[in-house]
Parts: C-alpha cells; sequence; structure tokens
C-alpha cells in the first residue's frame, strides 16, 4: 500500500474502490476486488493539489505548453491531477471535495498559482469560502509547495494593485516554498523542478529568494547574445533598422543584468524564441521588483540608470572577461 | 420557490466565477453570475508610463492571452498618433491568428468536451483500430489503477451525453491530438511573439522582431499541419456532434439568451483596413437578420447597480467614476453590467458570425433548424477558426512580399514616445468576443485606464432595471432534472468560454479621482 492510502483502513478502501468503479459505471465490467488488487500493486502516481488565487492562468497554459513529455502524458500518465480549476472535469462542490480528501490522504504536491490579496479575503474566494484559508489548510500537509509564476512568488503585479497580493511565503511561513517566478512560469523550470521532486523527494538547491539555483543562478545579462553590443554601447533605437537588429536592447529598457533566469540559454516554449530574441527587452519578471518597482517597462529609468553606473564602474565585466 | 443551487467554483474556465440558480420543476427559473476575485489593474497604471500598459493588460488573462495587448496598444497607438506600418500589422495579426486557433482548439476539446461525453463508454468500444484501441487501454489502465483523475469525479452523464463508444473513442483519441496541435499553435505564435502566454513583440506603433524568411517559412509549414487538423478533425468533429446527438439540445437552443449581438471588428486584410475578417456591426433578433446596425461605441454604457462598487448611475466608459464597495448588500459580483442601447449584448463567436451574417452560420440555423444556443457557439467557433486559419495564409503572403522590398518596416519609431497629454480607444475582437480599451495620457502619464472586456459583457449581473446578464438570461428555462447533477448549467455557462480573471478590474478608493473622459 502505497502513502496515497496511508491511514485508509482496507474496509475504506475497497468502500473507495466501489465508489471508484461505480463512478466511472463499470461495476460490471471491472471487479471492485480487482481495481483494489490493481491499486496496491501498481505503482502510483504522485498527488497533485494546484490552486489558483488572483491569478491569469498564465502559469497553467505555460504548463500544457511542454512537447515532451506531452501534457496527456503529464496529466494522465505521470501526475495524479486532484485538483486544478482549469483542467479537471469537476465543478462545484464534486471538486471541493477532491480537494479536501487529497488533503486527509497527504503526501501531495501542491502548486499555487496567483498572488493571495491581503486588503480583504473578499477579493478572491473560491467555494464561498477566502482563497487565503483554501492555501492555509492545503499547505498544512503538502509533501512539497512551489509558488509558480511572479505572483505566488513574490506578489507579482497583484502586490501593487489596491487588492494587495502577497506571495504564497506570507500566507504559510515557515514552510519550504520551492519559487519559480517568471510571467508566467516557464514551463521547462516547472516540469524540472517537479521531477527533481518526485526523484529525490526534496527539493533543489534554492537562492535566497527561494529560486532552483540551477535555473536561477545566473543572470539574463550573463547568457545574453546581445552582451558584446552592450560592451560597445550600441543600444537599438530603431526596431526597423536590420542594422540595429541584434543590439543591445537596455535603450528599450532590459534589465537583464540585474535578472536571474536561464532564459537566454533555455529559451521559451520548446526553445522557439524568448522575448529578447523577439526584440523584446527583459522585463525582470524573475525578479521580486517585478512589475511595479521595474517600471518604466519600455524605457530608461532606475533600473537602466543602475545598470549603467555598475558598468560605468566596471562591475559588469566584458563578455570576454566575463 | 424553487431549490436553490450554487456552482462555486466553475471550472474548465479562466478565472472565478460562481453561478447560483433557482430550479422549479426540473427547469431554471432564475439565475445569478457572480465574479469573485478582483485585483485592480488600472489603479496600479495610474501615473504609469503608458506603454507598460500593453505588458501588464496582457496579464489580465492567460488563457486568451495578449488580447489585451492588442486592444492596449490599439488605444495606445491612437493616443500617440502612431501609424503603425503593414508589417507591423501583419505581425501582430499573425501571432493573434496563433492565439486563435490555440484558444478555439482547448475550449473545445479541453474545456468543453467532457461536459458532452460519457467518457467511461470507451471500455465499451469493441472496434480493431489499433490507434483507437491504445486511447482505450490508455483510459481502461486509469480505471484499473483506481486514479483517473482528472476525468473524474464530474457531473454524471444525462440523456445528451454521447454514450456511443465509436463516437466518444474517437472524441478522446482527438481530445488528445487536439492537445499537441495547441501546443504547435503556440509554436507557430512564438516564432514572432518572443513566447507564449503573453507575446512580448506588440508594442505601441507596432512590433518589435524583424522577421527573416526562415521564420515566415517556419510559421507557414506549422500553419499547414493545423489547418489540416481544424478541416479535417476540428469542424468534422462539432458538425457530427451538432448535428447528430446534440441536434437535440440545439434545436432546443439551450441556452440562448438575449438574441443581441455585437462585434468591434478585427483582423485587417488589406493595408488600407478596408477589408476586415470581422466585422463590426450590432445586431438585434435571432439570426442576426432581425436589425443590424454600424457599431458606434457612443452607445456604451456600465451599469454597478448590481456590482461591488460604490453606487452610480450607468456611465459611458469613457465618463465612468468608480470606487469598490465590498458593502453594499444588494452587489452580488466584481462584473460590471455593460449595456449597449441600454440593452444586454452578445459578444464572441456567435456575435460575430450573426454580424458578419456568416453564411455556413446561417446555414445551420436554416438548414438544421440550430438556434442561438451552447451548441451553436461551439458551432461559431468552429466556423470562425476555419476563416482566420485562411487569412494567416493571406498574411504570410503579404508579409513575406512586403518584407522583401526595400525600406520594410515594422514600427512607427517617430511616435515612440509618450505625449504630454491624449487619449485614444482601442478595440479588438479577442476570441472571446467584443473587447475595448481607453486610455488618458497626462504629463506623459496614464491619468486613467478603463477597460471594457468580453466577459464582462456577458458575465455582467442585472442592471438598472433588473434585465439579467447574458450568462444568466441563457440559463432560463435550462432544463435540470437532478439539483445535485447541474450538467446542463455548466455546459450553457462554458459555452459561453468564460474567461472571468479579465472581467473585473476595480479602482482604490484613495486613489481614484472622478474619472472623466472626452470622446474623440
Amino acid at each position: 500500500m502505497t502513502d496515497v492510502f496511508k491511514g485508509l483502513s482496507r474496509r475504506d478502501f475497497l468502500k473507495y474502490c466501489a465508489g471508484t468503479a461505480a463512478a466511472l459505471g463499470l461495476s460490471e465490467v471491472f471487479a471492485v476486488e480487482r481495481i483494489a488488487q490493481a491499486l496496491e500493486s501498481a505503482a502510483k502516481k504522485p498527488p497533485l493539489i494546484w490552486l489558483e488565487g488572483q491569478d491569469c492562468a498564465g502559469c497553467t497554459i505555460s504548463l500544457i505548453s511542454v512537447e515532451n513529455p506531452s501534457p496527456a502524458s503529464l496529466i494522465l500518465d505521470k501526475i495524479s491531477v486532484r485538483y486544478h480549476e482549469t483542467i479537471m472535469a469537476a465543478s462545484g462542490h464534486i471538486a471541493e471535495k477532491a480537494r479536501e480528501e487529497t488533503i486527509q490522504q497527504g503526501g501531495y504536491v501542491l502548486v499555487v498559482e496567483g498572488a493571495i490579496p491581503s486588503a480583504d479575503d473578499r477579493f478572491c474566494m473560491v467555494g464561498g469560502r477566502p482563497f487565503r484559508e483554501i492555501v492555509t489548510e492545503t499547505a498544512e500537509r503538502a509533501a512539497a509547495i512551489i509558488g509558480v509564476g511572479a505572483c505566488a512568488a513574490f506578489g507579482g503585479i497583484p502586490r501593487a494593485t489596491p487588492s494587495k497580493g502577497v506571495p504564497l511565503s506570507k500566507v504559510v511561513p515557515g514552510k519550504t516554498i520551492i519559487n519559480l517566478p517568471t510571467c508566467p512560469v516557464h514551463m521547462d523550470h516547472l516540469m524540472g523542478t517537479v521531477v527533481y521532486f518526485l526523484v529525490t523527494h526534496k527539493a533543489p538547491l534554492l537562492d535566497k529568494l527561494g529560486r532552483p539555483l540551477m535555473y536561477y543562478g545566473m543572470s539574463v545579462h550573463d547568457n545574453c547574445r546581445r552582451r558584446a553590443h552592450f560592451d560597445e554601447d550600441e543600444f537599438l533605437t530603431d526596431w526597423n533598422d536590420p542594422k540595429q537588429k541584434d543590439w543591445c536592447l537596455l535603450e528599450k529598457g532590459c534589465k537583464g543584468p540585474e535578472t536571474y533566469s536561464d532564459c537566454p540559454i533555455r529559451r521559451w516554449n520548446n526553445g522557439i524564441n524568448f522575448c529578447i530574441d523577439a526584440g523584446a527587452p527583459c522585463q525582470g519578471c524573475s525578479e521580486p521588483e517585478f512589475y511595479d518597482k521595474q517600471s518604466p517597462l519600455y524605457a530608461m529609468g532606475p533600473a537602466t540608470d543602475r545598470i549603467l553606473a555598475k558598468k560605468a564602474a566596471g562591475l559588469i565585466p566584458r563578455k570576454e572577461n566575463a | 420557490m424553487g431549490k436553490r443551487i450554487i456552482i462555486d467554483p466553475i471550472t474548465r474556465i479562466e478565472g472565478h466565477l460562481k453561478i447560483e440558480v433557482e430550479v422549479e420543476n426540473g427547469k431554471v427559473k432564475d439565475a445569478w453570475s457572480s465574479g469573485t476575485m478582483a485585483r485592480g489593474f488600472e489603479a496600479l497604471l495610474l501615473g504609469k508610463d503608458p506603454r507598460d500598459a500593453s505588458y501588464v493588460t496582457s496579464r489580465f488573462c492567460g488563457v486568451c492571452f495578449s488580447v489585451h495587448q492588442m486592444a492596449s496598444v490599439r488605444a495606445l497607438d491612437a493616443a500617440f498618433g502612431a501609424r503603425v506600418p503593414w508589417g507591423g500589422t501583419l505581425l501582430r495579426n499573425l501571432v493573434m491568428g496563433a492565439e486563435y486557433v490555440y484558444d478555439h482548439l482547448v475550449h473545445f476539446y479541453h474545456l468543453s468536451a467532457l461536459d458532452y461525453l460519457d467518457i467511461m463508454a470507451i471500455a465499451n468500444y469493441t472496434g480493431k483500430d489499433s490507434e483507437l484501441n491504445k486511447v482505450k487501454d490508455k483510459v481502461v489502465g486509469l480505471v484499473q489503477r483506481g486514479d483517473t483523475f482528472p476525468l473524474t469525479p464530474r457531473y454524471e452523464p444525462d440523456e445528451f451525453s454521447v454514450k456511443d463508444p465509436d463516437v466518444v473513442i474517437s472524441a478522446v483519441k482527438h481530445y488528445l491530438d487536439a492537445l499537441k496541435m495547441q501546443i504547435k499553435a503556440k509554436n507557430m505564435g512564438v516564432i514572432f511573439g518572443g513566447r507564449a502566454p503573453h507575446y512580448q513583440s506588440i508594442v505601441v506603433g507596432g512590433f518589435t522582431q524583424l522577421p527573416d524568411i526562415n521564420q515566415v517559412t517556419r510559421f507557414r509549414s506549422i500553419l499547414d499541419e493545423l489547418a489540416t487538423f481544424v478541416n479535417e478533425v476540428y469542424i468534422p468533429d462539432v458538425v457530427a456532434f451538432g448535428t447528430g446527438p446534440l441536434l437535440p439540445l440545439a434545436k432546443a437552443g439551450i441556452g440562448g439568451g438575449h438574441p443581441n449581438y455585437i462585434s468591434y471588428g478585427s483582423f485587417e486584410l488589406n493595408e488600407a483596413g478596408t477589408k476586415l475578417v470581422f466585422n463590426p456591426g450590432a445586431v438585434f433578433g435571432l439570426d442576426g437578420g432581425a436589425s443590424r446596425e454600424p457599431f458606434d461605441p457612443n452607445n456604451i454604457t456600465e451599469s454597478v447597480r448590481y456590482s461591488w462598487y460604490k453606487e452610480d448611475t450607468p456611465k459611458h466608459p469613457y465618463e465612468g467614476a468608480q470606487v469598490f464597495d465590498l458593502e453594499r448588500s444588494d452587489a452580488y459580483s466584481f462584473v460590471k453590467a455593460p449595456r449597449y442601447k441600454n440593452v444586454p449584448m452578445e459578444v464572441g463567436p456567435l456575435a460575430r458570425g450573426f454580424v458578419d451574417q456568416d453564411p455556413t452560420l446561417l446555414g445551420l440555423v436554416k438548414n438544421y433548424g440550430v438556434k442561438p444556443g451552447a451548441v451553436a457557439r461551439h458551432a461559431a467557433r468552429a466556423i470562425e477558426t476555419k476563416k482566420v486559419v485562411g487569412a494567416m495564409y493571406t498574411w504570410c503572403d503579404e508579409l513575406l512580399a512586403a518584407m522583401t522590398k526595400p525600406g520594410f518596416k515594422i514600427h512607427d519609431t517617430d511616435h515612440w514616445e509618450p505625449p504630454v497629454e491624449a487619449e485614444g480607444a482601442g478595440f479588438f475582437e479577442p476570441p472571446r468576443g467584443a473587447l475595448g480599451h481607453w486610455i488618458r495620457i497626462k504629463d506623459h502619464k496614464i491619468a486613467n485606464y478603463q477597460a471594457v472586456v468580453p466577459s464582462t459583457w456577458n458575465a455582467s449581473p442585472r442592471d438598472e432595471r433588473g434585465v439579467r446578464g447574458q450568462y444568466e438570461e441563457s440559463l432560463i428555462g435550462v432544463p435540470v432534472a437532478d439539483p445535485e447533477n447541474p450538467i446542463n448549467v455548466v455546459r450553457v455557462i462554458r459555452s459561453f468560454d468564460p474567461c472571468l480573471a479579465c472581467a473585473i478590474h476595480l479602482i482604490d478608493p484613495k486613489t481614484n479621482a472622478i474619472r472623466r473622459f472626452m470622446v474623440e
């Protein structure tokens, strides 16, 4: 018997199996006892509860953008998605019951997408209850807690709104939280972190902000292919000009030197492209300052002034000296 | 007094939605739609560099991602006086076209189909098709391992559920195939968009990525695969379901609602902008033929009578003054109630189809007796996906022609700096329907920002006159045989493709000045 069913008596367990068979309309096709045997012998898929608070579902869509493994194999073969508002078949009280039962069983991976409002609970209610309460009670018996996207990791955009969104760490203090910022979460960062946990039953090495070092250990600037143009003060001012096509995007507001993520190496969406390669400045979405303290996004401002000051002081080494 | 049923959360949508219905004699007698999450983006934008708006408002929603970027840059283009070069428009249209295909496929197969399929009928499949047997083995394997999440738990199948094993198994196969196709659609958009969700390359004045020939070729090659899937799988599935097992639902017009439709128009097919994929207009009447008129943004007002904002009379988005108020006892939603000429309108694929008098959609009405409702919405969505795919070929051709000429431009660099003082409105037709953004700039900064979004139109609560919003109205008369299993309610609601995160905005009472805009 695996962890998932720890605490259930054999009688409860058979009842659960009968319930499963009946729910599927398969009581005639598969005998209850046969399901029970299969359950006991088969390797269990790790259960997952994915909560969405003050979110845009962008991190969810990011998750289903990975080609290998395919979303179908992820959702059906690799993990047991007990609760995910955007994916699950159930609605209403049936959905909430699935979450409550999984909590009873314990040992699940908890992923939280979106911030939690601190100005007033009523800014985010699910099933008639404050989202904050749902996060607290679901975190209690989780085997691992992952905050995906800038909102859950650091508050992100909701932090600066009237609802005063706060990150997961403020709502479940004292627990290890793996933060996977960027807006939305990078699909590879999430997939790799989950796989790392399933293999080792541990969190990967984290930086002081709770981000796995394997993804957030180097700055965007360190690996930027436009870096040599930064060194030469060649800054793009006109997106139409083929000569400037690969020049540094600092003048357009790039925050790459102050942003830690492996985007330039890994790129996005199955390696097809990423912000800077598409001519768009890095907006520092993996950093706690995102968004309000990174503004203006597309112009020189406090962030780029700081970067230029560091450059003048020789604190940002030239590419060949790095 | 009938029985009250609350469904909260409505899942397989974007955002947080609660639906409450009163059921009497097996039918919905009354309904209330409540948005239950709010962030307050507009307040955040006040005082910021106007160019931030497109990036920030994109985060209204990550499912129908970047549509707000589009409406926002159009409002900014207008305010900055920017003239987007044809190359910039083509690139914007191509990435948004990719978003359409991804979005409509996900909505039909992954967000809606489970409402219509008795998925476990797969166990009874006896055919010899090896691909289909793989699907059977997968689902049966899940059952045998006792872990069928997230396919169950669920509402129980009813008389409208498709139970024929052959039909169900091929639909589930297509569900799995479509999971791959939606990735391809996003990959395609990312070639120019930078990343998805939330493209990076759409900015005021145009686009940030100068394309090369290989990228266009790659885009077109993925487009070929998607076109095949849309034409040979998606559309035949919708037709087979709509004219087959779901025809009784379609003919009964389950989920019809108010017969008023509006589209703002989108997707230029020529440089002059005189030819569009979707035309703007407003129609009143069941098949859209009763009364058609040009779209005039001045006819839009928003009511906060039953919303958690300080009481006020209905205002045009340019003039609305809102302060949120969580203590109002008769309010029940964060969603406001937009009205056009004081009546509720439906927005989205069905609305676009009727405004355009689309012959395929009207053919379904005429030849099969399909009435506006849940099934018709799915049909309209499939029909327009094909139109957008067709347009993308045109845009690829136009782009290749334009980019191989000297002086090719993607951005209006002369209008990149924010003006001292200006106003602008931007309109776009995202997959979910009519979207408008309004901006006012003062001292080079955002002085006011307002968005009236598709799900605000569809999910709105009642207005001053007590007239229900479209979700609410569409639920009236919907059969609910078993209050414990209100599957028809979620079918109707999901047919709109709800996207609630973007439907809700609020303004901080402390920072909010009287919001007054001048109409251009």
